[in-house]
């Protein structure tokens, strides 16, 4: 192991020993020095955790919650020198978590802060003028071979639990102990303005929205949703897209353009 | 669903949708009030966009960089002092700053 890897290893890792060759530079000793730095490193990303997931914290407490971090931080410490990106992989920590399976939507609730926080970040793309839309009813015919490119914050996820009651009951919206977490939910998390919003959808209207966001044509995403729910409408799912600025731009299958790109 | 049925129902959604969609109800657009004003945000304070590498909101490097833009009320922007812009005040798109 080269003496910056066990540099590493050591910051989150309080079993190891501290690494050979530090000095301290009054004289101290290093072995204590390097012991509040590691706490340091160590309470900061925890600190980073929780500002990312506050419902997952709000639902186990500060103490659990804390404990369930620190464990995170010395099994899979930062990949990236952007704080924002740290956790990407943290639901999937806690669906592994046997202390947290008696709270078996705590991994799906993660995966919900942790798009918001992406949704955050990500690019900006203008919405497409609605007339472009409209244009496109002026040949029925050519609608399910239609493909909208949605926006880059856009994120769509289907869970067996309610994680958009849950989510919303620690935002105010509805009482915590009237949601009935074995309820299947899905979310579509969406940046409109600066803000970025969770709306609850159906099951059909996610598997809609997640088959558009896979480039597939409108034809496609309405099979999906069909297998969902069979006399399944896009009505509502097409107006909330349209409103929130999700749809950027339009391009039929046939044309040979590359999905993303402009066309008129 | 069959090719034809399928184009008729997303005919009729399409059309109820964009007409939802268009309703004040929904249509109220957050950022009627508001534009996009480069140049004019302090070092780290801009609310989005600065340039490759960055992400986003809070990354500008230098104060009042040309290309990290901060929501302003609408009308302002072109009023507010810029010491790095050529105009000397905020622009409604990015740009190349002058020295200050």
């Amino acid at each position: 192991m080269s003496a910056q890897a066990a540099f590493a290893a050591a910051l989150v890792d309080p079993a190891l020993p501290c690494p050979p060759g530090l000095l301290a530079w009054n004289g101290s000793d290093p072995a204590r020095r390097f012991a509040v730095y590691r706490n340091n490193v160590v309470v900061s990303l925890i600190d980073a955790l929780a500002d990312g997931f506050p419902v997952v914290q709000a639902l186990v407490g500060d103490q659990f919650f804390r404990a369930m971090a620190r464990r995170y931080v010395v099994d899979r410490p930062p990949a990236s020198a952007v704080m924002a990106e740290y956790g990407d992989d943290f639901a999937d920590f806690i669906a592994g978590f046997a202390p947290a399976a008696g709270l078996p939507y705590l991994a799906d609730l993660a995966r919900l802060e942790r798009c918001r926080v992406t949704a955050c970040h990500a690019a900006d793309a203008a919405a497409i003028d609605p007339a472009q839309l409209a244009a496109a009813l002026a040949d029925p015919a050519t609608l399910p071979d239609l493909r909208l490119a949605l926006h880059p914050a856009l994120r769509v996820l289907a869970s067996d639990y309610a994680i958009v009651a849950l989510w919303a009951a620690h935002q105010g919206v509805g009482a915590l102990a009237e949601v009935h977490p074995g309820r299947p939910e899905s979310a579509l998390v969406l940046r409109y303005g600066l803000d970025v919003e969770v709306i609850g959808i159906t099951a059909a209207a996610a598997a809609f929205v997640a088959s558009l966001a896979a480039g597939y044509c409108l034809g496609q995403a309405m099979a999906a949703a069909g297998a969902h729910e069979a006399a399944f409408d896009p009505t509502a799912i097409l107006a909330t897209l349209i409103a929130k600025g999700a749809v950027c731009t339009v391009c039929t299958a046939s044309a040979r353009h590359p999905q993303g790109e402009h066309h008129d | 669903m069959n090719q034809q049925l399928t184009a008729a129902s997303l005919a009729l959604a399409l059309g109820a949708a964009l007409t939802v969609a268009a309703s004040p109800a929904l249509a109220a657009d957050k950022m009627a009030d508001k534009e996009k004003c480069f140049g004019v945000a302090l070092k780290g304070k801009n609310d989005c966009a600065a340039g490759p590498g960055t992400t986003c909101a809070g990354t500008s490097k230098i104060d009042y960089q040309g290309n990290s833009w901060s929501l302003v009320p609408k009308g302002t922007c072109q009023k507010t002092a810029s010491p790095t812009s050529p105009t000397g005040f905020g622009q409604l798109a990015a740009f190349k700053e002058k020295k200050a």
